[in-house]
């Protein structure tokens, strides 16, 4: 029923990999103040449902930018753990955009 | 079919961590290699030819649905319409979708289908194929999502819109990562174009009217793994319509016509004379032993098992605002007090190996066990 028996994976098994470590734990007393933006306020985020689970490395703060002429421009940084407050501030280039307006339908998918 | 009890491979957990499936075990195991299921060839043919057959009838319901205008009956709101109807009439990308069967006493019966964000494609399709390569090289399994999903994808590659295929979950959840993953691995091979997004970064650019990712690049193709029920109910839904790039998501809208049990009693409606097809209607009553479904919910949640008017199992959840069906009563198989479930996957339009569930109740929910198979 197999019809190759030579299965290759090029992406998952080391992006994955690095997602499989233990979380630290925090203390929930432990605070933190972070912000994304130089032109934004800093903002507290708590263990439950804030940057604990920044620990899975894909849900860090990602480069932001776009590509004009063919060249890319960075405009900071953005994490969707924080604030919006804190992502945004006053940069023009990241509130010409709205985010955040998928992704509250529940927890994981999971069927 | 045999259920067989085995010792597990020594570290197992590294053995399946090094292929990238960290969720092996949560509160509960997931991963379950102290047993498999053994299985005739027979067996593996018969669910392979029903996979198809159903899977011809699904078309065919789809078809009939937007015909008759039945959409009331699947809740589904009327501002969408217009896009399931565009998706199936231009004949939009689709690529899998994973059957729930009952096999008992020779008799294969469909529960319900998965057909727009189905899971354990990953477990299905690596993980349980290197265990088998660990137990025993020179068995065979039903297995061959990973050459199909490449070779859809492949062909696929001509239907997309041109530029990137994105890909989108949820955040913090490695279940539903390692799924997306897997499959934009496979499209990779495939030799397209990728890029991951979470579904909580997308943008909205009102200006331009296009969703965007965090480089703003426009979104053209999208592959995503939340439902479309969701999508809808999230403030971007309205969005969709009024999309300037036309965005193709992958599945398209008309999956959310099979993926809602409603899809059950017009199945039955169309094709009583199917032999995997159960009895099922909108209307409570017509049954005495049955099985009482929301049209739409996930892993297992507010069902009602009732035989003679007594209910069997009920489990909670926080699902059936959009109203219920009612599916004759087949229960799972008993062995030894595990009930196993068949996810005959569909790949490409096409039967493409299957992955076994196994409950310790009647009903297959969040706590069930993922158990490998082989082929003697």
């Amino acid at each position: 029923m197999k019809k190759s028996k030579c299965i290759e994976l090029v992406l998952i098994t080391a992006a994955l990999a690095s997602c499989n470590q233990p979380k630290k734990d925090w203390d929930d007393n432990y605070k933190v103040h972070v912000r994304s933006d130089s032109t934004a306020p800093y903002t507290r985020v708590y263990h439950h449902g804030g940057l604990g689970a920044a620990f899975l490395w894909y849900y860090a703060f990602r480069p932001y930018g776009n590509y004009y002429n063919g060249y890319y421009q960075r405009a900071g940084y953005y994490s969707g753990a924080i604030s919006p407050l804190s992502n945004i501030g006053s940069n023009g280039f990241k509130a010409a955009v709205t985010r955040g307006g998928f992704g509250r339908g529940g927890f994981s998918v999971s069927s | 079919m045999k259920r067989i009890t085995t010792t597990p491979r020594n570290h197992w957990q590294a053995e399946v961590e090094k292929l990238g499936f960290g969720f092996h075990t949560t509160n509960v195991p997931y991963w379950d290699e102290s047993v498999y299921y053994e299985m005739e060839m027979s067996e593996i043919l018969f669910i392979e030819k029903a996979t198809a057959e159903l899977w011809d009838l699904c078309l065919g319901a789809v078809q009939h649905v937007i015909d008759n205008n039945l959409y009331t009956q699947f809740g589904i709101p009327e501002w969408i319409i217009p896009q399931i109807e565009k998706s199936w009439s231009e004949d939009h990308p689709a690529i899998y979708g994973r059957f729930d069967l009952c096999y008992k006493n020779g008799e294969l019966k469909l529960l319900e289908f998965n057909a727009d964000t189905p899971t354990s494609l990953y477990e299905a399709g690596i993980v349980q194929w290197f265990w088998l390569q660990d137990l025993d090289k020179n068995k065979d399994q039903f297995n061959s999502v990973h050459e199909k999903l490449i070779a859809y994808w492949k062909y696929l590659k001509n239907y997309l819109n041109p530029g990137i295929l994105h890909f989108t979950c949820l955040k913090e959840t490695l279940e539903d990562l390692t799924n997306i993953e897997y499959m934009r691995d496979c499209a990779i091979q495939a030799g397209l174009e990728t890029k991951l997004v979470f579904i909580d970064d997308l943008g909205w650019d009102d200006d331009s009217k296009q969703f965007v990712d965090l480089e703003d690049q426009p979104v053209k193709n999208i592959f995503k793994l939340y439902p479309w029920e969701w999508l809808m109910s999230d403030d971007f839904g309205k969005h969709i319509p009024e999309d300037s790039n036309r965005a193709l998501w992958i599945e398209p809208p008309w999956k959310m016509i099979l993926s809602n049990k409603a899809i059950l009693p017009i199945l039955w409606q169309l094709y009583p004379d199917c032999p995997y097809l159960l009895s099922a209607y909108f209307e409570e009553g017509k049954l005495t032993n049955y099985v009482k479904k929301p049209i739409l919910s996930r892993e297992g949640a507010n069902i009602d098992l009732v035989m003679k008017d007594i209910s069997l199992q009920k489990t909670e959840g926080v699902y059936g605002a959009e109203g219920f069906i009612y599916q004759d009563l087949f229960t799972l198989p008993n062995f030894s007090d595990h009930y196993p479930v068949i996810g005959s996957w569909v790949i490409g339009q096409e039967p493409a190996g299957m992955g076994i569930r196994e409950a310790n109740t009647l009903v297959t929910d969040n706590q069930s066990r993922f158990v490998p198979h082989l082929i003697v």
